[in-house]
């Protein structure tokens, strides 16, 4: 339980070497663009674990973030609570919605679990762009026809760099917490239930219970990391939530290889860095998404781990050779 | 309008009346003749061009504006070097735009600004870091609701108003169904104002909000019918508000209601877009004056487009809007102590400082000050889609409601009542 594999010390180093220098050597744009990276790495994560853990293709990822990021602004705006007592319960309600989205999705595979949480991201898009995201207004939605009210950030991460920082170090945790899951009795039901649910159903594990956990852990991901994504900004945009957003993670989860934590990382660069290199390189960013169906396209035909999974066997690989 | 307005009106024709002469010549900053040289002075700029609209036309103009500047002694015989990005209607984006600008790059000042997001997103980022931002193309109330953003346009809200006015005075109007988008600081924030209108002269308004992500335009119409208005107040970007005039027209609804819109409709293409069957019936509540104006600004402004901007950037009400913000800008800058221009401090200083400045691309004073609430530009006028054109048919007049109270408080305490 406690051994660190070669993967994690990797992990942990990446992740202590990014906390400690992206901050300080990159400027007040890319700051923000790396602020909004680690929180699309975070959802990754979570989409990435549902489909190499238990095969289950989840596309209303994204729409899970802007549930945890309406919470958060909502709770700020209407609570003096510190962000961190927020970014909970943001976390924790976007749980419980995960766990609503599972109960008609737990006897349901492949396409019809797909298309089932891709019509709730739909459902959630038509709601975000109706009624919008609370910006200290009155009422249940507090929206105001004015500028936003003044977002409250953790008391230790107050400038952007900063933030940047928190927001990396709650990225770790994400990972920890999903490697945690994998090494306890959830990791091995997970598997079990990816080999053969009726196996799994044989051997005492409740297929149920275990499918829900995951969707569970998979929207409290998705429910912090629309909260920290609140944060960056101090607001949210309908448009950042649309179900389209949600098939391309997914997509991206898939070209950077569901079974590693790089995979997640690598997807979070692909859907936040590259558009905004093209944007400073004046290139069209939907060209992007041009390389996006290209990558897509290689995953699916040569690298089934993706290109998480092409680097780690790279290394392995080479030492093999030593 | 005041009389002061007229003055000033009046004072701006005879000083420029040589410009008129040589309308085709542009007149910028110093007018040396000579190119710039030396550092330039940093300037931003943030459009929003993608799906809804392309909102680049105000920093296409003030870019050219700035170019026929540093073709002609620049500012203080500097050049400007004037930065714009595209916030791609993404807030995000914006937030990156303006991180990339003020924080990393250290512009002075941003002018021509032009976007639905970008300024709620960017206010504080502008107020905490001291910038000031003299936008062209406000959309939304944020912008009009900050102590560092100022506009040379008006804003969806005096425009409707300024709609509604005249559908009541002139075109008998006793209920105006107001049809905008479901944006709350957009077409809430605008059609709400409307209804205020409406109802303080004991008429009725109602609001038809379209879903922005999927507006359905026929929709909207039987809405609006089922109001029970007798007129209809299009207050939608130019794209929808074709479609909407488009099912109107299929329904020959025509001669049923009284038409009138806010300015998105006052461009160039539209009368071509609408066809002879709108023709002589729809009425725009223009922000700027008109855009085939024979006064000095706007001849100027023909001039400079002309000569610095390309072929196919649009000649419409925010390019108009961009030019004159930079303007302003350059004419506020070359006022300044040249050891200050790279000084933002100063440079915000000095335009909070701008008072009673006038122009015939605009009926009333541009003004900034120290204020949490900027909205100079509220009178406008109104124009009718005629004969493949536009035909003005009502001159410069100021909008009515409460909303505009506290900026005639602002004007009279700043001298210009």
């Amino acid at each position: 339980m406690t051994k660190i594999t070669p993967s994690g010390w990797a992990g942990t180093i990446f992740f202590v070497v990014m906390i400690l220098a992206l901050p300080s050597l990159s400027g007040g744009q890319w700051i923000k663009i790396f602020t909004s990276t680690s929180c699309f790495i975070i959802a990754a994560s979570g989409v990435a674990f549902m489909y190499a853990r238990l095969g289950m293709v989840s596309l209303g990822q994204v729409a899970l973030m802007g549930v945890g990021g309406w919470i958060m602004l909502r709770m700020n705006h209407a609570f003096n609570l510190p962000f961190e007592i927020n970014l909970a319960v943001a976390g924790g309600i976007t749980m419980v919605f995960g766990w609503v989205l599972a109960i008609p999705a737990l006897r349901m595979r492949g396409l019809y679990l797909a298309l089932i949480t891709l019509m709730a991201a739909g459902g959630l898009e038509v709601i975000f762009s109706t009624y919008r995201f609370p910006n200290g207004g009155t009422g249940f939605w507090g929206v105001m026809p004015s500028v936003a009210a003044p977002f409250r950030r953790p008391a230790i991460a107050t400038s952007d760099a900063a933030y940047l920082r928190y927001v990396m170090l709650a990225t770790f945790l994400g990972f920890a917490l999903i490697e945690a899951h994998r090494r306890l009795a959830p990791g091995r039901a997970w598997a079990m239930i990816r080999r053969s649910e009726a196996a799994a159903l044989a051997s005492g594990v409740n297929v149920i219970y275990y499918k829900a956990w995951a969707f569970g852990l998979s929207g409290f991901l998705a429910g912090i990391a629309g909260g920290l994504l609140a944060g960056g900004l101090g607001l949210l945009d309908a448009a950042t939530f649309r179900a389209s957003e949600s098939i391309m993670l997914f997509a991206l989860a898939v070209v950077g290889g569901a079974r590693f934590w790089l995979g997640a990382v690598i997807a979070g660069v692909l859907y936040r860095v590259l558009p905004a290199l093209f944007n400073d390189w004046s290139l069209d960013a939907d060209l992007t998404l041009v390389i996006f169906g290209a990558a897509l396209l290689h995953a699916i035909i040569t690298a089934p781990d993706g290109l998480s999974g092409q680097i780690i066997g790279l290394f392995s690989k080479r030492k093999g050779q030593s | 309008m005041n009389t002061k307005l007229s003055a000033g009106l009046l004072a701006a024709g005879v000083l420029l009346a040589p410009g008129i002469a040589a309308a085709s010549t542009p007149s910028c900053g110093a007018n040396t003749g000579e190119a710039a040289t030396g550092a330039p002075i940093l300037i931003g700029g943030i459009h929003g061009n993608a799906a809804p609209g392309d909102f680049s036309s105000a920093t296409d103009a003030a870019a050219a504006y700035f170019s026929c500047v540093n073709a002609n002694g620049g500012v203080h015989g500097r050049p400007i070097e004037y930065m714009v990005e595209n916030d791609q209607w993404n807030p995000e984006l914006a937030a990156r735009a303006a991180a990339k600008l003020v924080t990393d790059a250290g512009v002075v000042a941003m002018v021509g600004n032009s976007s639905f997001v970008e300024m709620s997103v960017n206010a504080p980022l502008y107020a905490s870091s001291n910038t000031m931002a003299m936008a062209a193309g406000c959309a939304a109330s944020e912008c009009f609701e900050s102590s560092n953003i100022v506009s040379t346009n008006q804003g969806p809200l005096p425009s409707s108003v300024g709609a509604a006015m005249y559908a009541v005075e002139e075109l008998g109007a006793t209920s105006v169904a107001c049809i905008g988008l479901a944006i709350p600081s957009v077409g809430n924030w605008s059609c709400g104002a409307v209804e205020e209108y409406m109802a303080s002269k004991g008429l009725s308004g109602a609001s038809v909000l379209m879903n922005p992500a999927a507006p359905d335009v026929n929709s909207a119409l039987l809405e609006a019918i089922a109001s029970g208005a007798d007129s209809m107040l299009v207050n939608l970007p130019v794209g929808l508000g074709i479609a909407y005039f488009g099912v109107a027209q299929e329904q020959d609804l025509g001669d049923v209601y009284s038409w009138t819109s806010s300015t998105p409709i006052y461009d160039a293409s539209v009368p071509g877009a609408l066809g002879d069957y709108w023709h002589g019936k729809v009425y725009v509540s223009a922000e700027l004056t008109q855009i085939d104006g024979d006064g000095p600004d706007n001849l100027n402004w023909q001039a400079v487009m002309d000569a610095y901007a390309s072929e196919d950037d649009p000649r419409d009400i925010f390019s108009q809007s961009g030019y004159l913000a930079a303007k302003f800008f350059v004419e506020t800058l070359m006022d300044m102590d040249p050891a200050q221009l790279d000084d933002r401090a100063a440079v915000t200083d000095a335009i909070k400082a701008i008072n009673g400045k006038t122009s015939d691309l605009v009926c009333g004073p541009y003004y900034v000050g120290e204020a949490d609430r900027h909205m100079p530009n509220h009178a406008g006028i109104i124009v009718v889609v005629k004969d493949g054109g536009f035909e003005k048919v009502r001159d410069c007049f100021e909008y009515e409601g409460a909303c505009f109270d506290g900026l005639i408080e602002a004007e009279k305490a700043l001298g210009l009542r």
